[in-house]
């Protein structure tokens, strides 16, 4: 895994100009913030406030209007188009709220889907997934593919593919958002696990009990930090 | 894992419109294969049957008096020449390196003769060989057999008088009756005095609107005799079977052996061969570009679409780290296998769609062949149409801005 020593977000403001549309949308609002390696952040804040918005901008998706994403003394939005991919690919691991799992790939391929690009050997590759379903407990399940998986199974397995790569920090959007209370509960204890482990985690969630299990919790509103809490 | 793999699992999920797509590739394909073997197979045969039909190469006497014309070649005066064409140089003529080539010899003596109260021209030819190189010509009553029988060209025979038109209910209960434009004839007089000489009227032409119209044929021996030229020739035909070489070579090879002849291809059975065949050729290639230009748009609208309802895919792919070249190579990775499995069904239904549709627009039996070349080609095309027409789909998935896919995750 490679050190994050921080990841700091400074004065990101992010303004959607729709087209035909006399005024432009401000969503986030000079929005400064760090993340320290190992740290379990959750972003809560009602809809619409600027959590998802946020979190792309952090996951080197959206280029902020104004401001710097800094990971490693690197400004991630002065990158060229294909290293910010590399980037994403090396630093991020993307935990969505539909999961979004290829459909036509087993349980094992879609966990391995980041390594496909890689110069590795297929054994490696094999290997590599299979100890990250292991730790996700659905090592069982390799073959089967997503609609086969339950809700909390298919969680499980789009936090293996967002691991496998081993990323510094995990970027989750509300991964807990379309599942019951048991199988969101599930889920949050692989992240629970995860980070006990030393991964970074930053999560948007709604779910105030979810929050609750974060070293940090950062509330936004309106596009601006309104509020923030430390655990203990 | 690999990308190939991904392109893969892809196809066999969306298998209907990898299906549909490799349908829309063999259909174009094999058009244009199922054309261009078609018409090479009916080049042939046309090439066959003009090298067949009618002489392509004619012998004259090396000659400066010019007297006699006999369809748009000059037949010198036979008295004043000096190089006269012999019996056995229609023989020797068959010595040519290139005498396999030779389809038929016809060789001729004419001359301007008095016919009862008129002149007409005679030629004596070897009826065997002159009926192989007029293929076209109609014959009522039949071809000459004995010494003064004779063959009479319509016009000779309608001024003469040798021939009367038939009534309708005779048409129907006689079967050897010729045929002029329009109207129907009957030969009724047999009698004919040609140089002071009786001879039978056996035969006459139907309307050719040719020289033989004009004409009256009698074998080679007995015009040598009547015409007191015995072992003479005003002129040889010669048609020669040219697919594979060009008729020039031919004339080359018959001038060294005929010294004393003067050798000249009738440039308008080469020229009407190479129109008839260009315009074949230009008329598959353009409905094979049309059928592939067709083809082309399908596979385009189809990439488009496809490129809108993976959005969300590519997007999240963008998301985990895939750079704009791994989509490509992804996406490339599909329409090569579909455009290649298109190029070999195409070229394997346009082999047996022109195998099968020869036999309705080919004459004669030709060989219908198999050509490895034109499967390579089929194949190249397959894949050339498929990734230009998905180029720009392609590009623009792989230049989805992850911000905007985004927006599906």
């Amino acid at each position: 895994m490679k050190k994050v020593s921080f990841l700091k977000i400074e004065k990101v403001s992010k303004v959607y100009q729709e087209n035909g549309a006399e005024s432009a949308v401000r969503v986030l609002e000079e929005v400064s913030l760090e993340i320290k390696e190992g740290e379990f952040v959750c972003l809560m804040g009602p809809s619409g406030s600027g959590k998802s918005t946020l979190l792309t901008v952090v996951g080197a998706m959206n280029r902020p209007s104004e401001g710097r994403v800094v990971v490693d003394g690197i400004d991630v939005y002065g990158l060229s188009d294909e290293k910010r991919a590399d980037y994403r690919r090396e630093y991020l691991g993307f935990v969505f709220q539909q999961h979004h799992l290829m459909p036509y790939l087993n349980t094992a391929e879609n966990a391995m889907l980041p390594l496909a690009t890689l110069k590795m050997s297929a054994k490696e590759k094999r290997n590599q997934a299979m100890m990250v379903l292991e730790r996700v407990g659905l090592a069982d399940k390799a073959l089967r593919l997503p609609n086969q998986l339950s809700g909390g199974e298919q969680g499980r397995l789009a936090i293996a593919r967002a691991i496998i790569n081993h990323p510094p920090l995990v970027l989750a959007d509300e991964p807990t958002g379309a599942l019951d209370t048991r199988t969101g509960r599930e889920v949050m204890e692989v992240f629970l696990d995860l980070n006990a482990q030393g991964q970074t985690i930053f999560m948007v969630t709604h779910n105030p009990d979810n929050a609750a299990l974060a070293h940090r919790i950062i509330n936004i509103c309106d596009g601006r930090i309104v509020d923030e809490m430390k655990e203990g | 894992m690999r990308i190939s793999t991904i392109a893969l699992a892809n196809l066999k999920r969306r298998k209907g419109k990898a299906l549909f797509l490799t349908a829309g590739i063999s259909i174009g394909i094999g058009t244009a294969v199922a054309l261009l073997s078609l018409s090479n197979s009916i080049r042939e045969e046309i090439g066959s049957q003009l090298d067949r039909f009618g002489a392509n190469i004619v012998v004259v006497p090396q000659s400066n008096n010019l007297a006699l014309d006999y369809g748009g070649v000059a037949v010198s005066s036979v008295s004043f020449d000096v190089k006269q064409l012999k019996n056995q140089d229609a023989v020797d003529l068959h010595d040519i390196p290139y005498r396999d080539r030779l389809s038929v010899v016809s060789p001729k003596l004419l001359g301007a003769v008095k016919v009862e109260d008129t002149e007409a021209l005679l030629a004596g030819v070897n009826f065997d060989d002159e009926l192989k190189l007029k293929r076209w010509w109609q014959i009522t009553g039949r071809r000459p057999v004995a010494e003064d029988e004779i063959l009479v060209g319509y016009e000779v025979a309608r001024v003469l008088g040798l021939i009367e038109p038939v009534a309708m209910a005779e048409m129907t209960s006689h079967s050897s009756h010729g045929s002029h434009g329009g109207g129907q004839f009957k030969i009724s007089r047999e009698r004919l005095q040609i140089a002071g000489r009786q001879h039978r009227v056996t035969g006459a032409l139907a309307a050719t609107s040719g020289p033989e119209d004009r004409m009256i044929f009698a074998s080679l021996a007995h015009v040598q005799q009547l015409l007191q030229k015995s072992d003479q020739l005003s002129l040889i035909e010669v048609s020669a079977l040219c697919k594979d070489c060009p008729v020039e070579d031919i004339v080359h090879q018959i001038s060294d052996r005929l010294p004393h002849a003067k050798v000249s291809a009738i440039q308008q059975s080469v020229r009407a061969r190479e129109h008839t065949i260009e315009r074949l050729t230009r008329f598959s290639a353009v409905v094979s570009i049309v059928v592939l230009g067709i083809g082309a748009l399908m596979i385009f609208t189809t990439m488009m679409g496809a490129v809108v309802e993976r959005t969300k895919e590519i997007g999240v792919l963008r998301a985990i780290g895939f750079r704009k070249a791994h989509i490509i190579r992804g996406l490339m990775i599909e329409v090569s296998l579909i455009s290649a499995a298109g190029g070999i069904i195409g070229w394997g239904a346009g082999m047996l769609a022109g195998w099968f549709a020869l036999p309705y627009f080919a004459e004669t039996e030709i060989s219908f062949e198999i050509q490895p070349l034109l499967a390579v080609g089929a194949i190249a095309a397959g894949l050339v149409i498929g990734i230009v027409s998905s180029f720009y789909p392609i590009i623009r998935a792989s230049r989805l801005d992850p911000s905007e896919a985004v927006r599906y995750v």
